[in-house]
């Protein structure tokens, strides 16, 4: 009983080689450009045509999944999907749960966003609302650097932050220079860049599960044929503005 | 057909059409279908609940009797939001607590440092799950309080015309289904429409379970958008959104009210004089 049992197993799995692995991917849907609901009610942006175009390049047959950012990564955990696409910056405390491909985004400097004109000194910050998106890098450095002579109010969603932002009712949004940049530039002078760059995180990468290194080791193959043929920067310029993009090698 | 709209407001009318039957919007008209189904299925899980509990509480056994007052006081007590987030979460880890049971081997069991300890034993729950979660969610919350109301109308019926059935010689079950259920609605009915109102109110809840319902698509689509890739470059329009859902739930409200007065008419036809 056993053997055959052993035997239907292995012949679903041997089964299953040939056509395309599925691998469920989750995002956010709400972090424009990187990921967003396009007009059309479906996930759209950077990181969804990346994804489709890695799943291709690494013979997956991908499905999008959305899920709120606060448990984004238990979820993963837990095997509601198979992989995180969702402008996660790889940072130590993450690699003791999940593990990460390769970046896919080079490492992008944080910055302050604050309305057109305010008055902050940014080289003693105190005494002022600073808006993060909560579970962030940018969460984790405010409360440390800043935590204690100011509020840091956390939201769920980076849109929300902004949202409080244009409403006043925070100073200043700490979030990724490529979130903010066309905020501030489509806002119409509303909001501006403050104060200095803050480098945080090792770019962003594919969050996976950390037995799952077969997986890992397609999407790696098939980053790196991307950076190698030029495609990756090209998508990185065609989405974003300023485009942080590869050295050329 | 817009013809007479657009010549008196103006080419704005077909911008404003296209843009709120976009696929975003669709979406949004779409799960309103997930509030009224929660609504719904939930006011039939409260009302069995209710039924239940009632029961229970009028049981002439006593331990049965405390159970009943123990979920009425209890349940009551526990702020739903609370309960919304933890009984989905309670049923599932149960739920993959006995999966696991066959699932994973003992020793990995016992070496988990994670839930579920082994990835056989998730129980992935998609909305459709979470739909049915909450509905018996809120089905027990306001269950609790319908039991105290079936309880209360239920003690209401006048004993005398329990006891005058009783001497025509009706029989125990004919007094207490022809009699004092038959008249109790009339009196359970108003405190009845009041934990409907409430149960439907929490359906705003629905999204703290993953679910995108009307709530968490108002604020996708009320928030401010400042790239022209991404749709309509807009400010924060999250109110505008909210003030749809306001008149949604103002019109299920007076469509309630108009129901129940309906129900009241038959519940009272022979016992109320205004119903005739």
């Amino acid at each position: 009983m056993k053997t055959l049992i052993l035997a239907a197993l292995a012949a679903t799995t041997l089964g299953g080689a040939a056509i395309a692995q599925e691998v469920r991917l989750g995002t956010e849907g709400a972090y424009a450009p990187w990921n967003f609901m396009g007009d059309d009610g479906e996930v759209d942006g950077f990181e969804i045509e990346l994804g489709n175009e890695l799943c291709e390049r690494a013979g997956l047959s991908c499905t999008w999944v959305v899920n709120e950012w606060d448990t984004i990564i238990p979820n993963l955990v837990a095997g509601n999907y198979d992989a995180i696409i969702a402008g996660m910056s790889i940072t130590d405390e993450r690699m003791q749960t999940i593990d990460f491909s390769d970046n896919y985004y080079p490492p992008d400097p944080s910055k302050f966003a604050q309305a057109a004109g305010a008055d902050i000194n940014y080289d003693d910050l105190s005494g002022i609302r600073i808006g993060v998106q909560g579970a962030t890098i940018q969460a984790a450095y405010a409360e440390q650097n800043f935590g204690e002579n100011n509020t840091i109010l956390s939201y769920e969603t980076a849109d929300q932050s902004v949202a409080d932002l244009s409403a006043g009712n925070v100073d200043v949004v700490l979030a990724d220079g490529g979130y903010l940049a066309p905020i501030v530039d489509g806002s119409g002078g509303a909001l501006e860049f403050a104060g200095p760059d803050v480098m945080i995180g090792g770019g962003v990468g594919i969050g996976l599960r950390k037995d799952d290194d077969e997986i890992e080791a397609k999407f790696n193959e098939a980053i790196a044929s991307m950076k190698a043929d030029g495609s990756l920067n090209e998508l990185i310029t065609e989405w974003f503005d300023p485009p942080n993009t590869f050295p050329e090698e | 057909m817009l013809e007479w709209l657009t010549a008196a407001l103006g080419d704005d009318v077909g911008f404003w059409v296209e843009y709120l039957t976009n696929g975003k919007h669709l979406a949004f008209y779409a799960s309103f279908r997930f509030t009224i189904l929660a609504g719904i299925l939930g006011a039939a899980f409260g009302l069995v609940f209710g039924l239940g509990g009632a029961t229970l509480r009028r049981s002439g056994f006593a331990p049965l009797r405390w159970l009943g007052m123990g979920y009425i006081n209890v349940v009551r007590g526990v702020p739903d939001v609370l309960f919304f987030l933890f009984f989905p979460l309670a049923f599932e880890q149960a739920v993959e607590w006995i999966i696991a049971l066959n699932a994973c081997s003992a020793e990995v069991r016992e070496a988990a440092t994670r839930w579920p300890p082994c990835a056989e034993a998730n129980w992935f729950l998609g909305t459709t799950e979470y739909l049915l979660l909450a509905s018996v969610s809120l089905g027990l919350v306001y269950g609790a309080f319908a039991a105290n109301v079936i309880n209360g109308a239920m003690n209401a019926v006048p004993r005398g015309q329990l006891e005058a059935a009783r001497a025509y010689g009706m029989s125990r079950f004919q007094v207490l289904w022809g009699i004092q259920i038959r008249q109790m609605w009339v009196y359970a009915l108003p405190g009845l429409s009041n934990v409907w109102m409430l149960l439907f109110k929490a359906t705003s809840l629905l999204s703290l379970l993953q679910i995108a319902d009307i709530v968490l698509w108002a604020d996708r689509l009320g928030a401010p958008n400042f790239i022209a890739r991404v749709g309509l470059v807009h400010g924060d329009w999250r109110w505008r959104y909210y003030l749809v859902l306001f008149i949604f739930y103002i019109l299920v409200t007076w469509l309630s009210e108009k129901f129940f007065k309906m129900l009241m008419r038959r519940a009272g036809r022979g016992i109320l004089a205004e119903a005739g």
